[in-house]
């Protein structure tokens, strides 16, 4: 299993220099506009979408077959990838974290332009990555790459069909059944927690159904 | 028997595995032959669980199927291998944490012996050259059965017969053996104790290559005297432009036969004949 981590890890050092050239970019961005967020989720952000391209790279090389040749079952292969996933979770938030106090040091920013809510931002961008990670990983282990794509646009549009459905179903018929002042505040007030019990719930399903669909897999 | 596969079968919707049941021996080479898509790559991939099965039974070294037993099986794929951006020393490291027995000193013997570049992208190199990545990859997991799926395919044919060497030094200690699929037919010829005929995904012969060539004659005959050949004698025929080849059996080979006699008979000829020609 241990094997299979590196080897997903082993992906990036492909990406190193596009991860110096996004660095540097958002870097430039900040210090343009005076606000270091930017830079600081940009790396994270680029790092935590790397977990999806390792699907692709596999899919590319037809790698799944030869790793179903090791000494391994299934599960463990799922297992392996979903800590990958919750260490790069890890990582992109030190790399985060130490953008952060390399600008508190270095550049040494107005409170405007760098700030504690700037990492509260960053756990709870690496916590939606995480849960867009959980609604992808069954699906590609369901269909493959390429048909996931086709498979989640259905189901944004889908969504966004009966959000719009729901917004003129209150505008015209003046259902204020749902308050959306009170959700929204609760949300700023409970976000990270919210999120925290979102994600913990989504990976648990997420991980089930990987399994599920990869055990009936043929490749 | 290091490998047994009982009445194994697997559906697709155009194609179909039927009732499979074949043995790998201790110390024994098993050739695969078929044509494309007779079901060579299927049947490997369903006795490593690639796959999954429909119904049969796969045991693995005298034990039902478990997935800790391919520790003890390397295997090269025709179609799948790690990611082509990885290098020699990235696959060491991935292979070092993924099997108890991986060999870095013997891997990178190999390697030094192919004369490959350690520290080259995959794709970067000549097809013959991944090729032979692959088979020092799965040799040096120390595994008691090597299933090799084209091994041979892109190699020149020098490399091709150090390769075979290689084939024929693995199962000489009678505990190891290989299962063998390739087109080259030529190379079983050569170091292949038995062979496995897979035809459409059914099984035409699993017998010792011995056997193949003392039961197995091809003939070519003019049009008139295949008109008066005996055709219950006849196992396959195939019709040319000019004459007809047949296979026989050789204990019906009679003295009047041998001016029917043009070449040795070849593996080639034998697969060739069953699966174009014709039942008489």
């Amino acid at each position: 299993m241990k094997g299979l981590i590196i080897k997903d890890f082993l992906y990036l050092k492909n990406t190193w220099k596009n991860l110096i050239v996004i660095f540097i970019g958002s870097l430039l961005i900040s210090i343009a506009l005076g606000n270091y967020l930017l830079v600081i989720c940009a790396l994270p952000l680029i790092l935590l979408t790397s977990t999806i391209n390792t699907f692709q790279t596999d899919e590319f090389f037809n790698t799944d077959s030869y790793t179903l040749s090791f000494p391994l079952s299934r599960k463990q292969i799922i297992t392996a990838r979903f800590l990958y996933t919750f260490i790069m979770i890890i990582v992109a938030f030190f790399v985060g974290l130490v953008i952060y106090y390399l600008i508190h040091f270095i550049i040494r920013p107005n409170h405007n332009g760098l700030n504690t809510d700037m990492l509260k931002y960053l756990i709870m961008m690496e916590g939606t990555s995480l849960l867009v990670d959980s609604i992808f990983y069954p699906i590609i282990y369901k269909v493959g790459c390429e048909k996931s794509r086709l498979v989640l646009l259905s189901i944004v549009m889908l969504l966004l069909g009966l959000g719009s459905i729901l917004s003129v179903y209150i505008n015209v018929f003046n259902k204020d059944f749902i308050d959306f002042v009170a959700i929204v505040n609760f949300i700023q007030k409970n976000g990270v927690m919210v999120l925290g019990i979102l994600v913990t719930v989504a990976t648990i399903i997420s991980y089930i159904l990987s399994n599920i669909f990869y055990n009936k897999r043929d490749f | 028997m290091n490998i047994e596969v009982n009445n194994l079968n697997k559906k697709f919707d155009e194609f179909a595995l039927k009732d499979i049941t074949i043995k790998l021996p201790k110390g024994k080479i098993v050739g695969l032959i078929g044509e494309n898509g007779a079901g060579k790559t299927t049947l490997i991939k369903c006795i490593l669980n690639v796959m999954h099965k429909d119904s049969g039974k796969v045991t693995l070294f005298g034990e039902n199927y478990k997935d800790s037993l391919k520790e003890d099986i390397g295997v090269v794929f025709d179609d799948s291998f790690m990611n082509e951006t990885f290098t020699i020393m990235d696959l060491n490291l991935i292979m070092k944490h993924t099997f108890k027995k991986w060999d870095s000193r013997l891997f990178f013997k190999y390697i030094k012996t192919f004369k490959l570049p350690k520290n080259k992208e995959i794709k970067k190199l000549s097809t013959g050259m991944k090729k032979k990545i692959e088979i020092a990859t799965c040799i040096a997991r120390h595994p008691k059965v090597l299933i090799l799926d084209e091994p041979t395919s892109g190699l020149d044919p020098v490399m091709r017969s150090e390769v075979l060497d290689m084939f024929e030094d693995f199962v000489s200690n009678k505990e190891n053996s290989i299962l063998l699929s390739t087109h080259i037919t030529s190379d079983l010829e050569h170091i292949a104790d038995d062979v496995i005929f897979i035809s459409n995904g059914e099984l035409i012969f699993d017998k010792p290559l011995k056997e193949i060539k003392e039961s197995y004659i091809i003939l070519e005959l003019e049009k008139d005297e295949f008109k008066n050949f005996n055709k219950k004698e006849i196992i396959r025929y195939k019709e040319n432009r000019l004459d007809y080849q047949i296979l026989i059996n050789k204990k019906n080979m009679k003295k009047s036969y041998d001016k029917y006699i043009k070449n040795i008979t070849t593996l080639d000829d034998i697969m060739l004949l069953y699966i174009r020609g014709k039942q008489a």
